[in-house]
């Protein structure tokens, strides 16, 4: 027995099981928290290469600049993405010619190379029609210009890897697999500076190849087209040999070289030179397969900037069928010697194809989207679905619901609301800017938005109630040097003096009055690095000077949100620069960075609510091929910084957003989509939940609703509603088996507009933020097995709604509408359709509660009134009273029609075993029958043919519009309510008469015949059926 | 036709769990021998489900009884009214209109890829080489935050605006007791086309040896299974087609 108590007391005095720690990093942390889009698709994105389906005319394909990959199954009336879970910058889309249903093969990373493209990381397959995809390699290849797929063989594919755009690489060249790309021969190289620009094959022989190769460099500061090594290759051999086809090209270098084959006569070749004599450019036609080439044609259409738009098109059926990509497009109908615009649409035309039966159908894709024709190419209407759109910056407002606003490369600047009735439309979205948009600043009380296009060439002030604008772009003064700013050029609004407003050329600039009055408060920030500043050589073969490649400029300026004298600056070139004073005194706290490769871009600075000396700052050497990530944290006004960067993270960082009140909960915006931190930045989990791996640019807080706003560089705004449930994750919480997740009061949001839903067939639609209540849980384990459900209850336990919990490992959002069950409402012959409405419940503090299994867990959620809402109390008060009155009025004809009905089937059932029985069943059976018609319809149908409306469905249509309604009971509803109590009092009157008379008779019947009485359920068990 | 596909997924616990499984079969074998077995799963000829669809305050009464020489009814409760979402004989598949209240015939290509779907009975894993499906392991994902293995199911090509497709679905099999728990299938036509349908399942629990999910959400709604029969006893006229009941109208 000793022994016995003494090993229970060891056992007794064991400490707690050691909990054990739980990584704070991976996709479980987030549950099911989802991001949401909220586009606008109604100026879409840049589209890099159109593939159509070789024998099925409703399937077209659209591989797009930094949206992923879109499939149409209608003929391009709508699209769906089919790549999200993949780098979203697409080169090159084919489709297998033999197995085009399950086999198609993506070539990431665009190909027409602006300053602002985003990356590829390899080639992908499908074997099922793009639902799921393997990753075939070419890894470190940027972007994929071309994939070519042999039609007798299709294991035989040739790939075409442009490569590497701001560095050297040896990855470029043509590949081929013969065995569908389990192993790769690179079959044509050059060097480390030229790749493949098109790889095309024969459409009679597949083992006759062409090849453009293309010596090309960009970087931060500039752009090379051409060189000695660009040329025009043609292979007979399947690609085992290659030689120069350039009879009749000029001397000396070429640039990016464009080249079709004609489908329907493989003699026939077109290709686009880019050359050093400018009369010798653009269409170059061939008749004998490549052997000789002939100049045909030089206007601007066809040799505007090649870098861009290198991409000819050859109508499938007749080669004299000519369309070129370029500004505005281009089309020959005569095999090039004359061409015409394409019709209206978006400018920057990047690939044409045809429909595959009908030339008259065109698909283009443009820098503004996906467009249609049906007359050859003279009209075209937009895809008004592929929310596309390229975000450079995004900012909030604090409006109720909260606008974004953002610009848009080459699409202008916009500001729209994150929710609106029905969702967030195109017709949301307003113009606040042209050219290409960058960053859109609401002032932080004023009716006034703040937005600019490319090198600050315009700074617009735009007072949106009075709809004017006025340009307030800081000039150089008497004596100022010139200004050289950004093409993408910083603005930053003053947290602590509304008015204050600041911009970045290589100085900073500051006004106190909107930009009427510019004062500069910097010296020269940057390197002043004169090397970096001649743009006017840029672009190569073809001067390219846009002003995109102006560098040694200012990238960020970020205030102090607790002192407005502190002020960080970032620079292109790599500096970090901050003022104490307000601009007296710059500090350069460049040399104390740390692992961050010199003039490295300095792409956002964030300075932190959490101390004045706080600031985090992240770095982007990708212009240089840098591609790793950098941020880095400082407490001390930059003295000493910490990497806050772990091995987690893959791609360059372009933004960082911090928390307002967990200082260890960051987000990161990188190339390849959004990363999450609980813990500093000792680990990053990437969140993927309807998060595609997409570039992340800008990332916003707003405060008020604790919502992570994205702009994203191909896939518009991307939202997570209220992450203040990560603040709460820690070794503690993620060792319960349940935690529910701390909520502020939910406002009963009161809105009772319209929102037609015209055009929602076809046009995207974003997705509202949720005004439902929110239960927030965290479930250490996924639930599989035994019961788990969710009550709502009243604080006195009784049952007001039931809910379908969430059973995800990690955190689970719920959502309840605040209603309570709908009523039961008369059975009749047809709805009542007033019947469906569920009730709000009153504000106050409801329990919700967890039953998991045999385990229990409560929490409490509280309700608020709108406090914009324009009823008084009291008027509330009346409108739940008579809510309440009638719901329960319903209820209660309910149960009456219940024994009515029952009543009347044990009459017919009797009177059929007892004929005796007719004589007083009958009467019974009459009785109610005619009380019944006054009471519900009983004839009729759900339409067009319905019956005149009874009682029923008079009292539920009132209670549907008192119930629904947010304003205190009317008089006329009163009045309403008066009329249909009296009748429903009558018609219980009348059942009564009938039960003491004719039922009398019936029961006594039954009685003397020792028949029972008819059973009927208690009103209680009715309801609670 | 989601409630039908969701529901018609038939699930077994794994109560002793192999250290290791490897392929796709020792997968599925895992999910149908430790529950009461393959043989009890083939025993069975028919399933009467009575479901509360919740979607927020409106909670509609759902039966669904399917057999398994492919007969099936899917009817909801409004207001004490039954009205059929879908019923097939084996041959005839039809519905309530909802305005006129008769029943009407679906469109053939609707009607020929119920007969295709009779072979889910009860389980499209089940005898799925006899049936002439093909599943593949296409590797492990984490789905519902929890370490899943990820099984592609192709059964026969269904027809869809009047042409063939494949008809593939995928399901996650939760690693640690080898029920799926995630399902998901292209929707094939109508304003969502192209995008994934997400089924979950789990609250498993025990009928009569037999372990059904009790508790699926399909986009956001939830549908909590209230009673399952097993084998009940039904009257075979109820999955035919009605003709004109009231005689209003002749529908043929």
């Amino acid at each position: 027995m000793k022994r016995i108590l003494f090993a229970l007391g060891a056992l007794l005095c064991m400490p707690a099981v050691q909990a054990q720690d739980i990584a704070l990093k991976g996709k479980e942390l987030f549950g099911d928290m989802r991001a949401r889009h909220i586009g606008p698709a109604l100026m879409s994105g840049r589209i890099i290469d159109m593939e159509a389906h070789p024998t099925d005319p409703r399937i077209i394909y659209a591989g797009t600049a930094g949206g992923g990959v879109w499939k149409s199954s209608d003929g391009a009336a709508t699209f769906s993405p089919i790549f999200d879970e993949h780098a979203q910058s697409i080169g090159s889309v084919a489709v297998d010619p033999k197995n085009p249903d399950q086999v198609i093969w993506v070539g990431t990373g665009e190909i027409w190379t602006r300053n602002s493209v985003s990356v590829g990381d390899g080639l992908y397959k499908s074997t099922d029609g793009g639902t799921n995809w393997d990753k075939i390699g070419f890894e470190k290849s940027e972007r994929i210009a071309s994939i070519v797929i042999n039609p007798e063989n299709t294991d035989i594919v040739y790939v075409g890897v442009l490569g590497a755009l701001w560095s050297d690489s040896d990855e470029r060249g043509v590949y081929k697999t013969t065995n569908g790309g389990k192993t790769w021969d690179k079959i044509l190289y050059v060097d480390q500076t030229t790749g493949a620009a098109d790889v095309i094959m024969d459409p009679e022989n597949p083992n006759v190849l062409y090849a453009s190769m293309w010596e090309f460099r960009r970087s931060g500061w500039g752009f090379s087209s051409g060189g000695a090594n660009s040329a025009l290759y043609k292979s007979t051999d399947a690609g085992a040999t290659w030689n120069k086809i350039h009879n009749g090209f000029p001397a000396g270098d070429l640039g990016r070289i464009a080249v079709a084959v004609a489908p329907s006569d493989n003699s026939i070749l077109y290709a686009v030179l880019e050359t050093e004599d400018k009369s010798k450019n653009g269409l170059w036609k061939s008749t004998d397969a490549g052997a000789n080439w002939e100049h045909l044609n030089n206007d601007f259409g066809l040799t505007v900037r090649p870098f861009y738009f290198s991409r000819i098109t050859i109508d499938p059926r007749n080669p004299d069928v000519v369309v070129k990509g370029g500004l505005s497009g281009s089309i020959s109908r005569d095999g090039g010697k004359t061409f015409k615009s394409l019709g209206n649409m978006h400018s920057d035309i990047h690939d044409v194809i045809f429909h595959i039966n009908d030339s008259d159908i065109m698909y283009s894709g443009t820098d503004g989207g996906v467009y249609r024709s049906w007359n050859g190419g003279t009209t075209f209407e937009i895809v008004e679905n592929l929310p596309l759109s390229q975000f450079y910056q995004i900012s909030v407002d604090d409006a109720e619901p909260y606008n974004v606003y953002g610009g848009l490369q080459d699409n202008g600047s916009w500001w729209g609301p994150n929710s609106s009735p029905g969702g967030v439309n195109a017709r949301d979205w307003n113009s606040v800017g042209a050219g290409d948009g960058f960053r859109v600043l609401k002032h932080p009380t004023k009716n006034i938005i703040y937005s600019e296009m490319q090198g600050a060439e315009n700074v617009w002030r735009y007072d949106v109630d009075k709809n004017r604008t006025r340009t307030v772009q800081p000039r150089p003064k008497k004596g100022d040097p010139d200004l050289r700013f950004n093409w993408n050029a910083p603005m930053a609004v003053s947290a602590h003096q509304p008015d204050r407003f600041y911009m970045g050329s290589q100085f900073v600039h500051k006004s106190e009055d909107m930009g009427d009055t510019w004062e500069i408060i910097s010296p020269d920030l940057t390197t002043n690095d004169p090397a970096k500043q001649d743009q006017s050589q840029s672009g190569g073969l073809s001067i390219d000077n846009s002003g995109a490649e102006n560098h040694t400029t200012i990238f960020t300026i970020a205030e102090s949100p607790l002192n407005e004298k502190v002020l960080w600056v970032g620079t292109d070139d790599g500096n970090v620069q901050v003022t104490r004073d307000g601009g007296k005194n710059w500090e350069n706290v460049t040399p104390n960075l740390v692992g961050i490769p010199a003039n490295t871009w300095v792409y956002h600075i964030e300075a932190s609510v959490h101390g004045e000396g706080t600031a985090y700052a992240v770095f982007d050497g990708h212009t240089t091929g840098d591609m790793n990530a950098y941020a880095l944290k400082t407490t001390d006004y930059g003295k000493t910084w910490t990497n806050i960067i772990s091995d987690d993270v893959v791609g360059f960082v372009r933004n960082i957003q911090e928390d307002y009140e967990s200082e260890n909960l960051l987000f990161l915006g990188t190339e390849f989509g959004l990363y999450v931190t609980i813990d500093g930045g000792k680990n990053w989990s990437q969140f993927t939940n309807n998060m595609p791996p997409v570039a992340v640019h800008f990332i916003d807080m707003q405060k008020q609703t604790n919502d992570l706003v994205m702009g994203t560089h191909g896939r518009g705004v991307i939202i997570i509603d209220d992450i203040s449930p990560l603040r709460e994750l820690s070794q503690e919480v993620l060792n319960k088996d349940v935690h529910f997740f701390a909520s502020e009061p939910t406002i009963m949001v009161e809105e009772s507009g319209f929102s037609g839903s015209f055009g929602g067939e076809t046009q995207f639609v974003g997705q509202n933020s949720p005004t439902s209540a929110r239960i927030v849980y965290y479930l250490k384990k996924r639930h599989t097995f035994g019961k788990m459900t969710m009550e709502v209850q009243d604080m006195d336990g009784n049952v007001i709604s039931t809910l379908g919990p969430g059973k995800s490992k990690g955190i689970n959002v719920v959502y309840w509408n605040y209603t309570s069950a709908q009523p039961k409402v008369a059975e009749a012959k047809t709805l009542s359709f007033g019947g469906f409405t569920s009730p709000r419940v009153p504000a106050g503090k409801y329990k919700v509660v967890l039953t998991k299994k045999n385990d229990v867990y409560e929490s409490v959620i509280e309700l608020k009134y709108d406090p914009n809402s324009l009823t008084t109390l009291d008027e509330r008060k009346q409108q739940e009273e008579m809510t309440k009155t009638l719901y329960d009025m319903v209820e209660d004809m309910a149960y009456v029609v219940y024994t009515m009905n029952e009543t009347m089937d044990y009459a017919e059932s009797v009177m059929e075993s007892n004929p005796k029985a007719k004589k007083t069943a009958q009467k019974l059976h009459d009785a109610l029958t005619a009380l019944m018609k006054d009471m519900v319809v009983t004839t009729g149908d759900n339409y067009v043919a319905s019956a005149e409306p009874e009682l029923r469905e008079k009292m539920t249509e009132l209670y549907s519009n008192v119930a629904t309604n947010f304003d205190g009971v009317s008089a006329s509803d009163l009045a309403s309510f008066e009329l249909i109590n009296t009748e429903y009092q009558e018609a219980l009157g009348r059942l009564t008469a009938i039960m003491d008379k004719e039922g009398k008779k019936f029961n006594s019947f039954l009685a003397k015949n020792d028949l029972p009485e008819v059973t009927l359920k208690s009103k209680e068990e009715f309801l609670g059926n | 036709m989601k409630i039908l596909k969701t529901l018609s997924i038939l699930l077994v616990m794994a109560l002793a769990v192999p250290a290791q499984a490897q392929t796709v079969d020792e997968i599925l074998n895992n999910y149908f021998e430790n529950t009461g077995g393959a043989d009890a799963w083939n025993n069975l000829e028919s399933l009467e489900m009575t479901a509360m669809a919740n979607a927020q305050g409106m909670e509609i009464p759902v039966t669904m009884i399917q057999t398994k020489e492919g007969k099936m009814m899917l009817k909801i409760n409004f207001q004490g009214q039954e009205i059929v979402q879908q019923a097939y004989d084996g041959e005839t598949l039809w519905s309530t209109n909802f305005m006129t209240q008769q029943p009407e015939k679906a469109d053939a290509e609707t009607t020929a890829n119920m007969k295709l779907q009779t072979e889910d009975f009860p389980s499209p894993f089940l005898n799925y080489k006899e049936k002439g499906f093909t599943v593949e392991l296409l590797g492990e994902e984490v789905k519902e935050g929890t370490d899943c293995y990820k099984i592609k199911l192709t059964q026969k090509p269904r027809m869809v605006d009047g042409k063939e497709v494949p008809n593939v679905s995928f399901y996650y099999f939760e690693k640690e007791n080898f029920v799926p728990i995630m399902s998901e299938v292209e929707i094939p036509s109508g304003p969502m086309a192209g995008q994934m349908s997400v089924s979950t399942m789990s609250d498993y629990q025990e009928v009569d040896g037999l372990y059904f999910p009790f508790d699926m959400g399909m986009g956001g709604q939830a549908i909590m299974i209230k009673d399952i029969k097993l084998n009940p006893d039904l009257d075979d006229s109820m999955f035919v087609f009605p003709g004109d009941a009231d005689g209003e109208e002749d529908k043929d």
